[in-house]
């Protein structure tokens, strides 16, 4: 993976100190919180119900080691002694101190951490594919690219102050692990008929309050311009997304009103004047980064481990989590391992500084020292020998991390919600809770099959509700917490948007219904269909009876 | 009243005004510089540039660079508004007069213009500030090069990390 | 019969805190208790210049329960609490009678569909 050198220290290093100087400044009054608010938040630095929430950027979400055993010692020593990972692949401590946040900073940065641009209207942490540089099918590693988006728009001065956030995902591979239709700009590598590496750019997607899917404005940019087409993007949008209502400022409001066509126009425009030799990546710098996410020294291995095998024959509990949590890797003999952090009854995305150290062990023991963290709030060890398999479940069975659950219906991705945020309308994690506990029949589980529920404790939709299977947006009515249910999203490359079901329930008819709506599938069903596709096939009408049917 | 910094070289000055702000229905002065709006701009400029005075232009968010772009070698100033520090489509506006249209005149930060963008605006090719009177040069000064280096391009020309790595620095 | 007192979040450790005679406690049953939000709200105005002590001052309407000040809103139990899904976290942790009267109407719980007629937003 890419490690820093002495520029890239440098600039976290001095990022830290004016941020230093800036809380000095707000705690001596000097500044207004008017005027250190922006500053604040473009170091990831909330406040939030209880506290000041700060949150660390996981680039393309991949850490080593040593990088989440120091998220570890963040924990202990300036929160809870627990981290929470989120669905753009950071992590959020939720206890932290205004003026030990600098401290902590500094903390970070001796570990190549910071919380730059985590939040704020800047461009945020781009994202990449989990399974990046493990995944047989991928084009090309999507993470190099993401490094080169990381620094091109770190601390990035036209760019600086946007009308809204800006969040950039890039996947590289036929199934999208990256949501990446729900991005301000998705990147999708591909090679042109000509076999020229290059990406497919779709711009304008986005969730919160009016849910657009991204579309494509060009379906093939050739990758060495990569840097002057997002000029190009981010020029059109600080220039023309509107700044009198935050609720329309993201480029998705713009794009909808412009037009995809004429908005790939603008663009396309503003591209053929920019100075793109001296904006794109020279060949050198690009050939430098892609080295530093260089081939591992994978050993030549059989494809079936007569280790793993008859391991799993003794242990049940190992053939469910090879069966539910393990991915195919690109190497014979290998694995990617998934590692879920919804134990049923747990806190979607918590964990632990303790089970983070257990992670980093096991990363560095049988894993390359590499970890990455998925939109699903989930981590995963992405290059495990079969033959090692049984000892990293056993590792993670020690700490609580063995839940074999990943995809399935307690596979849930769920925001703070009114227990933390300040933004919420209603609570999310007791009713992720409620669900998962409900589902924690392993058998029925697996027989429900994929599953993907998504909760949001407000329109915000950071938990992504509008692409669930089952989406669940909690709502405030008249002072009560009610919950309207979603079906049909998919975040993944059969991207769509969810369909309201009927009006919001009360918070204990939640599970029931969920109930309801598994069983019309399990009774719909054909061989072969996840939940999402007998959706599709029926419709929603016998889903909304189902739940609805009953009340009078 | 508001205070004058004025980026000489690596050097950030107090400068003494040499523009007076002139309302769109006010008659302009014999001689000297006025900044006027790009619409007195568009029905005026050339009898105030005929007229020997040095003109600059003050260009608010919804005007357009572009509108300018051919008047540029006449005029000795353009001032694009932060109307709140927060709203940064000047950044945009200063970045298209230097590196699009290679503006050398003065390109002005006026508005809610304060120390903590001010690197940012001088990387976009601000290299004057209207600031609150109770500015304080040095801190201002301090807050030059309060990075060693940066990652990307801008209208400065200041060598991105990537050159500095290549040894082009 | 509400009564109100002031809330705000502390600006160092940003820590709920409560208005208490020109100062600041970190419990509500603690807090200066206002006979009604027109008081409270004139006191708010004074609250916000202490600008380096604590940020966005503003009302809470509360009901008095067993004598403890139970705000009306669930967003401002929540607050006065601690999340309700992690009791040994955040205020309500030190247990107590005040707490209890306000927990009594925060449950980590689901809560039931029964209509609260004194639930209110902030």
């Amino acid at each position: 993976m890419y490690r820093y050198d002495a520029i890239d220290q440098a600039i976290i290093d001095d990022r830290a100190r004016e941020f230093r100087d800036q809380v000095a400044r707000r705690l001596s009054g000097e500044l207004t919180e008017d005027q250190f608010k922006p500053l604040r938040l473009m170091n990831g630095l909330y406040l939030q119900l209880h506290a000041y929430m700060l949150r660390v950027a996981i680039p393309y979400g991949t850490l080593s080691a040593d990088q989440l055993r120091k998220l570890a010692f963040i924990a202990r020593r300036y929160d809870k002694g627990y981290g929470h990972f989120t669905t753009r692949t950071n992590v959020q401590f939720h206890w932290t101190k205004l003026h030990e946040a600098p401290d902590i900073l500094d903390a970070l940065a001796e570990a190549q951490l910071h919380a730059i641009q985590t939040s704020g209207n800047c461009i945020r942490n781009t994202t990449a594919d989990p399974y990046a540089g493990a995944t047989a099918e991928e084009i090309d590693d999507p993470r190099i690219w993401s490094e080169v988006i990381r620094q091109w728009s770190t601390l990035h001065p036209e760019f600086t102050y946007l009308p809204r956030k800006f969040k950039i995902a890039v996947t590289a591979s036929a199934k999208d692990r990256t949501a990446a239709r729900m991005h301000d700009i998705g990147l999708k590598l591909r090679r042109s008929r000509e076999g020229e590496l290059g990406f497919e750019v779709m711009v304008g997607g986005g969730l919160g309050r009016t849910p657009y899917l991204a579309q494509t404005i060009r379906e093939h940019l050739p990758a060495r311009h990569l840097l002057s087409y997002l000029t190009a993007v981010l020029r059109v949008y600080n220039r023309l997304g509107r700044r009198d209502n935050i609720y329309k400022a993201r480029i998705k409001i713009l794009v909808a009103s412009l037009g995809a066509e004429a908005f790939a126009e603008q663009v396309e425009a503003e591209w053929a004047l920019l100075d793109k030799a001296a904006l794109d990546l020279p060949a050198l710098e690009l050939a430098r980064i892609r080295t530093a996410f260089g081939v591992l020294d994978f050993e030549n291995l059989p494809a079936q481990s007569k280790k793993l095998e008859a391991a799993k024959a003794a242990d049940f509990g190992l053939g469910r989590f090879v069966r539910n949590n393990l991915a195919a890797h690109k190497r014979p003999g290998y694995s990617i391992v998934n590692i879920s952090l919804k134990t049923p009854g747990e806190v979607p995305g918590d964990c632990s500084a303790d089970q983070m150290e257990a992670i980093a062990d096991l990363a560095e023991t049988y894993g390359f020292g590499e970890i990455r963290v998925t939109h699903a709030q989930n981590l995963v060890l992405p290059h495990v020998k079969l033959d090692d398999v049984p000892a990293v479940y056993a590792g993670l069975k020690a700490v609580g991390l063995a839940a074999p659950n990943i995809d399935l219906a307690s596979d849930i991705i769920a925001c703070p919600g009114l227990d933390y945020c300040a933004l919420a309308n209603a609570r999310a994690i007791p009713i992720a809770q409620a669900i998962a506990t409900r589902f924690s029949d392993q058998a029925f589980l697996e027989k429900v099959g994929e599953l993907k529920i998504k909760i949001s404790g407000c329109i915000n939709a950071c938990g992504h509700h509008h692409i669930g299977h089952i989406g669940i947006l909690g709502v405030d009515k008249k002072g009560e917490e009610f919950y309207q249910l979603t079906l049909g999203g998919s975040g993944a490359e059969d991207a769509s948007l969810g369909e309201v079901l009927g009006p919001a329930l009360a918070a204990d008819r939640v599970v029931p219904a969920i109930d309801a709506l598994v069983d019309a599938y399990l009774t719909e069903r054909k061989p072969g269909e996840r939940f999402l596709d007998t959706y599709r096939r029926t419709g929603v009408s016998v889903f909304k009876d189902a739940v609805y049917a009953e009340a009078v | 009243m508001p205070k004058l910094f004025k980026l000489q070289g690596e050097a950030l000055v107090l400068v003494e005004d040499a523009f007076m702000a002139l309302a769109d229905d006010a008659a302009a002065p014999n001689a000297g510089g006025i900044i006027v709006s790009l619409s007195r701009f568009q029905a005026d400029g050339e009898a105030l540039l005929a007229a020997g005075l040095k003109v600059g232009v003050r260009l608010e968010v919804t005007d357009r660079v572009e509108d300018l772009a051919y008047d540029l070698a006449c005029l000795a100033l353009v001032a694009p508004v932060f109307p709140k520090f927060r709203d940064g489509r000047a950044y945009s506006a200063a970045s298209l007069l230097r590196e699009r249209y290679g503006f050398t005149g003065e390109v002005r930060a006026v508005g809610d213009v304060l120390i903590d963008q001010m690197d940012l605006m001088r990387r976009c090719g601000f290299d004057a500030f209207e600031v609150a009177d109770t500015a304080d040069l040095d801190a201002w000064t301090g807050a030059l090069r309060r990075f060693r280096h940066v990652y990307q391009g801008a209208a400065d020309r200041r060598a991105p990390a990537f050159a500095e790595r290549a040894g082009e620095a | 019969m509400t009564n109100a007192v002031i809330t705000a979040n502390d600006l160092r450790d940003g820590d709920v805190v409560f208005w208490s005679k020109g100062g600041w406690v970190d419990q509500v049953a603690e807090a200066e208790l206002f006979p009604d939000a027109a008081s409270a709200d004139a006191v708010v105005e004074a609250a916000k210049t202490q600008v380096t002590r604590i940020n966005d001052p503003y009302r809470v309407d509360v009901i008095l329960e067993d004598g403890f000040p139970v705000p009306v809103s669930y967003r401002e139990r929540v607050r006065a609490l601690g999340p309700t899904i992690h009791p040994d976290r955040g205020k309500q942790a030190q247990g107590g009678p005040a707490i209890a009267a306000i927990t009594a109407h925060a449950g980590a719980g689901l809560r039931s569909s029964g209509r609260l007629g004194l639930i209110r937003r902030k």
